[in-house]
């Protein structure tokens, strides 16, 4: 009895060892300190469970250890970023792609609201949200304020593809390093494509990372 | 003056006597006519030609001429804004659903090595190096990505983080060495 009990035990023992090696990112070895690797491993063990993508918490962490960051800084930049990622996924509903969660994530942070990606995602069925959301991001990276990339992007959904998304920002971009304001590149971008009504809205402001 | 007199009065009365005409004459002059050659008629194109060469006044309203040199204006900008600059870094097929191949440049004069860092490389300096000109001081790598979206910088001498300056920033900076950002369609 006592044997059995005794091999039931280095069994179980063996199968959790084995299931805690499986789950562990092998990119981590030698680049995180055990200290920071389990704390990271945690926060991606819980994204697992809720089903979020790990991709953007591993590379958020590997991008702090080539960097020189400190532990705290690492775990503290994945968990924040898991935080987003969980909003995001909440915002943009079942069936989102990781990408399109994690762009939803860096749009969050950018200063969209969840509200907005639950639109963009109501006004886009059947299409990815990826490009939409990253552009928007980006906007807000060349000075567009929050709330008025947000409603330029929501304006182009019905009819914008990727591809136009993408040419959109370029013109945005390449009008803010000629000289002209963020907004008012804007304003001229959207004519462009015919889009005039970006709605009243209340001003939102980008969060600090 | 007698003899004048005569004169006159037989003249006057050979006048007066009637004239007979021929009753073909009219026929034979219509005939004579018909055989003259037609003289050559010009064609539509002369006739444009003449009318656009001869010089003739021509009266147009100020407003008009205004108006008309508005409406090139207008279409000249326009031809002109149809001129898409390139932009870096360059996506050489960026609606294409596999790897498209993108071109990273970085402009460093005194650096000695340059690597491109990002997420698609894990974030290993020594993963993806550039090919550096140093008389240029331009460093380039080409790298195939699948459409994404991608965060990334150049590590210049394997100790200063340079984010892209032909690209936009990433919003979420981290670790207080900002980023670039690249995002290649799908669609």
């Amino acid at each position: 009895m006592r044997a059995a009990l005794l091999f039931a035990a280095l069994v179980g023992a063996s199968a959790m060892s084995a299931r805690t090696a499986a789950a562990q990112e092998p990119r981590f070895t030698g680049r995180l300190s055990p200290a920071a690797r389990s704390a990271v491993e945690a926060v991606l063990d819980s994204a697992r469970q809720t089903g979020l993508p790990i991709e953007p918490l591993v590379d958020r962490a590997l991008e702090g250890a080539a960097k020189g960051a400190a532990d705290n800084l690492i775990v503290g930049a994945v968990r924040r970023l898991a935080a987003d990622l969980g909003n995001a996924s909440a915002a943009l509903g079942l069936g989102a792609s990781d990408d399109e969660i994690a762009a939803a994530a860096s749009a969050l942070r950018a200063g969209a609201r969840a509200a907005d990606l639950t639109a963009l995602r109501e006004r886009r069925p059947g299409r990815s949200v990826t490009v939409a959301a990253a552009v928007l991001t980006d906007l807000v990276a060349l000075g567009v304020p929050p709330d008025t990339a947000t409603a330029a992007v929501l304006a182009m959904a019905d009819l914008a593809d990727d591809a136009g998304y993408l040419a959109f920002r370029r013109n945005v971009e390449r009008d803010v390093a000629l000289g002209a304001t963020p907004l008012a590149a804007l304003t001229v971008g959207l004519a462009a494509e015919g889009t005039t009504d970006l709605g009243t809205r209340t001003p939102t402001r980008a969060r600090k990372p | 003056m007698r003899e004048h007199d005569d004169l006159l009065e037989r003249g006057i009365a050979l006048l007066r006597e009637p004239v007979v005409i021929d009753g073909g004459v009219n026929t034979r002059v219509m005939d004579a006519v018909a055989r003259l050659p037609l003289p050559a008629r010009p064609s539509r194109l002369h006739q444009a030609g003449t009318w656009l060469i001869h010089p003739r006044p021509i009266r147009v309203r100020p407003v008009v001429v205004l108006a008309a040199a508005a409406a090139l204006a207008v279409a000249a900008v326009g031809l002109r804004d149809r001129a898409e600059p390139p932009a870096a870094p360059t996506v050489t097929a960026a609606a294409r659903a596999g790897p498209a191949p993108v071109r990273f440049i970085l402009v460093a004069p005194t650096a000695t090595a340059v690597s491109l860092v990002g997420d698609f490389n894990d974030w290993i300096a020594a993963a993806t190096p550039m090919e550096g000109d140093v008389a240029e001081g331009l460093w380039v790598v080409t790298v195939p990505l699948p459409p994404g979206r991608y965060r990334y910088a150049f590590l210049v001498d394997g100790a200063t983080w340079v984010p892209d300056p032909n690209a936009p920033r990433t919003i979420d900076d981290d670790f207080g060495r900002p980023n670039s950002v690249l995002t290649i369609g799908g669609s």
